[in-house]
Order: structure tokens, then sequence, then C-alpha cells
């Protein structure tokens, strides 16, 4: 608890929050240009709709958002080259772990922030019915657990590469990996395709009609085995970072 | 005798020797090209305009998101050198004019801006004859590339300007990315020539070979932006008062 409470002591005025506070207002204003003048068919499918939409914004933009979060969680410790000190105070393990609890309690915050943003939006547009909480929950759950893998892997590179252009630079590719694998699949195993294998409402395009149909995915067998693939990627980056950040040299 | 300017430059190209900054600009265009041309070969009988298809297969993402996002991360990099440590320092009091200084710093980003682009235009030929494209490639290119540089030296002045006054290196690489989302946007309005970040997706005419953009516009607004943030950038370095890590 007190190394929580110093890990938010370091970044108190660094405005980590406004960043991404600024980063989801972009997410914010996507999905209301988005679902701008809905349609009757679109407001009777909206809530559905919103469900398919979050996780493929997301696969776009959350590789980058991941590696700007852990980035700016990391510098102050190399900036301020102050492993060594930290590592007197406490063990190795336990600044990771406040390392990954924070930028765990800052995905929580967005992810919410994300989600009460869509109820907001169906409510202001009017979308016929009530969102299915259960289906909510459950989308949110998937998100915050594809979100933690990102920030698992990006938090590694961050702590173990002094040059911050590394990991951000392997967010960026991961966010361009996830624009392209959404695509060409509706799942994968790589893990920036988890917002995509976790996408629990799927789109059927009629393209005689041109008419939308969202319905409630049913996982086949290899989509279930790419769903778990999340949480085996998020105990591998874990596990992996835990070892290199505990051995390695302040 | 060198001038200050071409001190400035030989400073800056020292302080990115041995550094793998360039890395970025080679692996995120091969990404593109490589899912753009396996898209394109798979729905070849759709999309029947050849190199112009094949183009919307290559650019669409990388000049919309992610080009303007490696370019902040290069001015981030750049600035970076200065914000570590005292390099503050020794980079003002360096007898150079800060005009000087910062121009070091912007031909650097323009150069690697500009192998970029030639290095996307190279994979687009590449993947082209590998796809077997018969037709002859097309000149329009040479207007692509003309005007996606001319934006891109625009967003080169915007980023180095927040890199300068953000200390942190991520948070103008976040600007960046959210810019070109934002540009999407933006674009879509048909505001695009007006916005800095979009004015390289639209130069580059990106999902849309045959888009007629207004030259004069493109030119005077790159102009624009470029004056402005390189004032402001200078001014800043001159009034501001920049401490040392």
């Amino acid at each position: 608890m007190i190394t929580l409470l110093m890990e938010w002591k370091k970044i108190k005025r660094k405005k980590v929050g406004l960043t991404m506070c600024a980063l989801m207002g972009i997410q914010f204003a996507w999905h209301f240009w988005a679902a701008r003048n809905p349609s009757e068919k679109e407001l009777l499918q909206g809530w559905l709709g919103n469900l398919q939409t979050q996780p493929l914004l997301c696969a776009i933009m959350m590789p980058t958002v991941m590696s700007v979060l852990a980035s700016r969680l990391a510098d102050i410790e190399h900036k301020g080259n102050t492993y060594k000190q930290l590592k007197t105070l406490r063990t190795a393990g336990t600044l990771y772990h406040v390392k990954v609890l924070c930028g765990f309690l800052f995905i929580l915050a967005m992810t919410a922030a994300n989600y009460l943003f869509l109820l907001a939006l169906g409510y202001l547009h009017g979308y016929v019915g009530d969102p299915d909480p259960k289906a909510y929950l459950l989308s949110f759950a998937l998100q915050s657990a594809c979100c933690l893998s990102l920030y698992l892997l990006q938090l590694d590179l961050s702590l173990l590469f002094f040059n911050q252009m590394i990991p951000l630079v392997v967010g960026l590719c991961g966010s361009m990996l996830g624009v392209i694998l959404m695509y060409l699949k509706t799942y994968s195993f790589l893990p920036w395709g988890g917002f995509l294998s976790s996408a629990i409402v799927m789109m059927d395009w009629n393209r005689d009609t041109k008419v939308v149909t969202y319905y409630y995915r049913d996982f086949s067998s290899i989509e279930f085995l790419a769903l778990t693939m999340v949480a085996v990627w998020i105990i591998v980056f874990y596990t992996v970072g835990r070892i290199l950040f505990t051995r390695k040299e302040s | 005798m060198k001038t200050s300017y071409g001190k400035a430059v030989h400073a800056e190209r020292l302080k990115l020797r041995r550094s793998p900054v360039w890395l970025a600009f080679i692996a995120l265009p091969i990404i593109s090209a490589f899912f753009g041309t396996c898209n394109y070969v798979l729905n070849i009988e759709i999309l029947k305009k050849e190199w112009f298809s094949l183009w919307t297969q290559h650019s669409l993402f990388l000049c919309y998101f992610f080009m303007p996002a490696l370019i902040g991360t290069y001015c981030s990099y750049l600035w970076r050198l200065e914000h570590t440590r005292h390099n503050w320092n020794s980079f003002l009091t360096s007898p150079l004019p800060l005009w000087a200084l910062y121009f070091g710093k912007l031909t650097q980003a323009v150069c690697m801006t500009v192998l970029g682009n030639a290095w996307i235009f190279f994979l687009y030929y590449i993947c082209g004859k590998i796809a077997g494209l018969a037709s002859p490639f097309p000149k329009e290119a040479m207007s692509w590339f003309f005007f996606g540089t001319v934006g891109a030296v625009a967003i080169c002045c915007v980023q180095l300007f927040f890199s300068l006054i953000i200390r942190s290196f991520a948070i103008p690489i976040g600007i960046a990315m959210a810019g070109g989302i934002f540009g999407l946007l933006i674009t879509n309005k048909g505001w695009g020539l007006r916005y800095p970040y979009s004015l390289y997706s639209v130069g580059m005419r990106a999902n849309n070979p045959n888009l007629e953009i207004d030259m004069s516009a493109h030119l005077v607004n790159s102009l624009t932006y470029f004056f402005l943030f390189t004032a402001l950038s200078i001014l800043w370095l001159r009034k501001h008062e920049i401490s040392a890590n």
C-alpha cells in the first residue's frame, strides 16, 4: 500500500490522467460522429451496435494508448535514474507489482468511462429498449483484460529499454497490426488481436440489400481458443516482465 | 567554412549516430505494404484499377493514422536528447543562433520523413511488380509524393513544437496519433486542407488516387503551418526559461 501511494505521488502533476482523458476524448468523438443521425434500423440495434464498434476502435487505438501509459509510468524512473535508490527501499518484485497495479487502475477507469459514455450515447439517441447489462459487463471485463495484456507488454518494454522510442514504435506497429487484422479475421492469437477475439457482437452485412444486422457471437472452438489467449498473454507478459525486471541491473 | 546552420545539422547528425531511430520508418510501411498487397491480391475481382487500387490498400491506414504518429515519434526523440539530464545547458549555450539549432532538428526530421516517404513508394512499386501488375507505374505518383512530403513537413513543424514544450516523450506521440484519427473525421467533412494532420493524407491521395486537390491551397496551408510553428518554436526557445533536468 505504501509503495502504491509512493507511485501515485511520483505521477502527481505529471498529468497522466489528463493525457488518458484526452486520448479517450478522441474515442468518444469517434463514437459520437459514427452514431450521428441514426436511422430507425440503427435505433433498433443501437445497443448491440455499440458492442460491435467498441472493440474495433480499441484495436486501432489501445496499443498506442497503452504504450503511452506504460511509457509515462516507466520513464519517470529512467529520467530520474531512480532504480538503484528504489531497490534499496523495496524489492524489485514489489516495484513491478505496483507499476502493474497503478496501470491497471488507469485501465479500469478508462474502460469504465468508455462504457458509461456508450450508455449515455445510447440514451441520448434514444436507442430502442434497454442495454443488456450482462453483455455490457462481459464486454467491459474482456476489454479491460485485453488492455491489461497490452499494458503488461508495453510496461515490460518501457522498463527494460532506456530509449522509449522502442516501446512506442512497438505500440504503433501493434495498432497497425490491429487495424489490419480487423480486415482479415474476426479473431487472432496475437496480443494486438485480442480485441477482435473478445468482440461478443458480430455484424452481418447483406451485400444485396445493404442492410446491417448485429447478433451475439456464437464462439467456435478456435475463436474460444483465441479468446483464452488473452489470459495466456497476461500470464506470459507478467511472468517474463517480473523476472526480467527483478534481474535487471540498475 | 561551415555556416551556423551547417554546424547545427552536423551536430544533430552526430547525436543520432548509431541510434536505430530509422528502424521505425522501415518497419511500419513494410507491415502496411505486406498486408495491403495481400488484401489486394485476395480481392482482385473487386479491385480492378490495378496500381490505383493497390495504392488505396497501401496508403489508407498508414497515411491517416500512423505516419503522423511516426513523425511524432521521431520529433519526440530529437528533443528527448535535450530533455534528458543536463543537455539543455549545453544545447542553449552552444555558440550557434537559436534559429540554426532549431533548423538543425527540423532538417533531420524532414530528411527522415522524405526517406520514409520514398521507402513507401519503393515498396509500392515492388509490391505492384510482385502482384503482377502489367500496366505502367502511374505518373500521378510524383504528385502524391511531392504533396505528401510537403504535408509531412507541416506535421514535422507541429510535432517539433509539441515535443519542445512537452517534456514527456510519449505525450506528443499520443497527440500525433489522436491528431491523425481526428484528421479522418475532418477530411470526411471536407476540411482536410485546413488541418495540419490531414495535409499529409490528402497530399498522398490516401484511399482516393483520383482525388483532385486544390494544389495551391495545399501549398499555402502547409507553408502557413511551417512558418507558424517554426516561429512559435524559436520564440519558445528564446523567451521561455528551459531548465535542465
